[in-house]
């Protein structure tokens, strides 16, 4: 909870942050059927560090499928994409990934499964413990320690999946649709203690969101995607937050500039489903 | 509305219920209500009343001097415990199930590796799936001639039958097990940096063990049906020699004890897969309410 507090409105993370690109698309298109049919066309992206970037879009826009190409699960047809300077040729433990399905593995507890990627990456033992014990209180699992995923709601297995992913301390976190099998309330606590995150870790986010208001609230920058082919509609940053992050939800919705651009993102997205 | 409202206006007022309230009748055929568990217990052990009823009432219509083609079952218990106590049954028992349970793990070695090879990697899989589909086609006891060629009346006739009887379809079980594994599970590992090795046996072969116990316990029945094929030929010992000797001398009793035996070992294996299930996978149970 301190983690939260601390995070609330603080301007000054925002300045700190430098403008290196941590990810760095170029290009990038994904076509499938032999070229019929293009996911992707031609999207070219900076991201720097630190920042918290959310793909918005109408269903089929491709903004999953390049959220998996940064991830390396899957290959541009054409173009390049790199990571920390490098070409990125597959997945890795710089980029972590927190998915719409649970992916708590269920055989291990919750301590077990944050201790899991950290394992592979070699860390020791009493380290491991150490920190995901840690972790597990930061996502308020605390409790949980020792529970398996079939005792635990989906909000606790996606907490898990979390804990999981920032065990391994990567700077580029990749969210796909994270909160989408959530209800409502739940949601809204988890972008919640998402925020508290992003601020303490300072992470590089790219988060994929059918939801405008959780794009709006957990980002500092909505790309905005139009489909068939998968292009970018819109890149814009989101200056009416002035670089704050709000530790509970509602303290942005009387910002001025706040309803002006939900308002914009619903006619973008209107003017998508149009023309399907 | 109106209508309603003054059709209301003449019922009279009254705060007790005049007579006490009617449930809907509850009765046991709605569609897809559970039955509590003790009903289910007892409709369990009807069946099986209803079924010795319907044995023991043909065993009396048949003519006196054919009863013994349809012993009743009472004879069919007495039968059982004679071989027990004066045949030494018990020893042709415990070396069917050896038999069974040393070709089926042997089975099991086989199929879940391969399995799992066929399940992750799609060479491995064009390479071998046409060729497992198609030996399943294949009917076990038409390898008996060649096997007793091969082996003669040995037990290792007898093991490799029951091993072929159920690895091809082992393979197939597990393999729609693996590949039934959660995409998203390999990914968040191969997100995290695992390898392949790490991935196929600790994520892929993890996350499908239960399934593939499950497949297992299935196909354990299935080996269980083919013991006696296999004690049929050229065998002294084991529960179908038994029946098969008994056949030659019209003893239906002892036939149908050896009947009843296969299906109380089959029951009991069944109940230990899933007790091995249940504590092998203490994160895979079914919470409870």
């Amino acid at each position: 909870m301190s983690a939260m507090a601390r995070a609330s409105s603080s301007a000054l993370a925002r300045s700190e942050r430098t403008e290196v690109p941590v990810i760095e698309t170029a290009g990038v298109t994904k076509q499938y059927n032999a070229g019929k049919f293009t996911a992707v066309d031609d999207i070219s992206l900076v991201f720097p560090k630190g920042q918290v970037t959310a793909f918005v879009g109408p269903s089929g826009c491709g903004k999953t499928t390049m959220l998996r190409m940064i991830a390396g699960l899957e290959d541009p047809t054409s173009g390049m994409i790199s990571a920390y300077g490098a070409a990125v040729t597959g997945p890795g433990p710089d980029r972590g990934m927190i998915f719409q399905a649970y992916t708590s593995f269920p055989w291990l507890t919750a301590r077990q499964n944050v201790e899991y990627g950290m394992k592979l990456l070699g860390v020791p033992e009493s380290e491991r413990r150490e920190r995901a014990l840690k972790l597990l209180d930061e996502v308020h699992l605390r409790d949980f320690t020792n529970s398996y995923p079939s005792e635990l709601s989906g909000g606790m297995k996606q907490r898990v999946a979390i804990a999981r992913t920032l065990a391994q301390n990567p700077g580029v976190l990749l969210m796909d649709e994270p909160f989408g099998a959530l209800d409502a309330q739940v949601r809204w606590e988890m972008q919640e203690m998402m925020i508290g995150i992003f601020e303490q870790e300072q992470k590089t986010v790219i988060a994929v969101t059918h939801d405008i208001q959780e794009a709006i609230y957990l980002a500092d920058r909505i790309v905005f995607f139009t489909r068939n082919p998968g292009r970018i509609k819109k890149d814009i940053p989101l200056d009416f937050k002035k670089g704050k992050r709000f530790a509970r939800k509602e303290d942005m919705l009387l910002l001025p500039g706040y309803v002006e651009t939900e308002r914009q993102l619903f006619a973008w997205m209107r003017e998508e489903i149009k023309k399907q | 509305m109106n209508g309603a409202a003054q059709n209301v206006a003449h019922l009279p007022i009254t705060t007790e219920l005049t007579q006490p309230a009617k449930r809907p009748a509850r009765h046991l055929f709605r569609l897809w209500r559970p039955v509590k568990g003790t009903t289910a217990a007892l409709l369990g052990c009807l069946g099986f009343a209803a079924f010795l009823m319907v044995w023991q009432l043909g065993h009396y219509q048949t003519p006196a001097e054919s009863q013994r083609f349809l012993p009743s079952p009472w004879q069919v218990i007495t039968a059982l415990n004679v071989l027990i106590t004066e045949k030494g049954y018990l020893g042709d028992v415990a070396i069917s199930i050896v038999r069974i349970f040393i070709s089926f793990f042997a089975a099991c070695a086989v199929s879940i590796p391969l399995a799992l090879l066929m399940g992750c990697f799609a060479p491995v899989r064009a390479f071998l799936n046409p060729l497992i589909s198609a030996a399943r086609y294949l009917p076990a006891a038409s390898f008996i001639p060649l096997l007793l060629v091969w082996f003669g009346p040995t037990d290792t006739q007898k093991l490799a039958l029951l091993f072929l009887g159920v690895i091809f379809f082992l393979v197939a079980l597990i393999l729609d097990n693996v590949e039934s594994v959660q995409k998203e599970l390999i990914e968040a590992a191969l997100t995290m940096g695992a390898k392949r090795r790490q991935i196929v046996g600790g994520v892929v072969f993890r996350a499908a063990s239960p399934a593939i116990m499950d497949s297992m316990r299935n196909m354990i029945a299935v080996g269980w049906s083919y013991l006696v094929i296999a004690e049929i030929v050229a065998a002294q010992d084991g529960i179908g020699a038994v029946m098969m000797r008994a056949g030659r001398f019209l003893k239906v009793d002892i036939i149908m004890a050896g009947i009843l035996t296969i299906g109380i070992l089959g029951v009991l294996t069944d109940i230990l897969f899933r007790l091995a299930s249940y504590y092998v996978f203490p994160w895979n149970r079914k919470r409870s309410g």
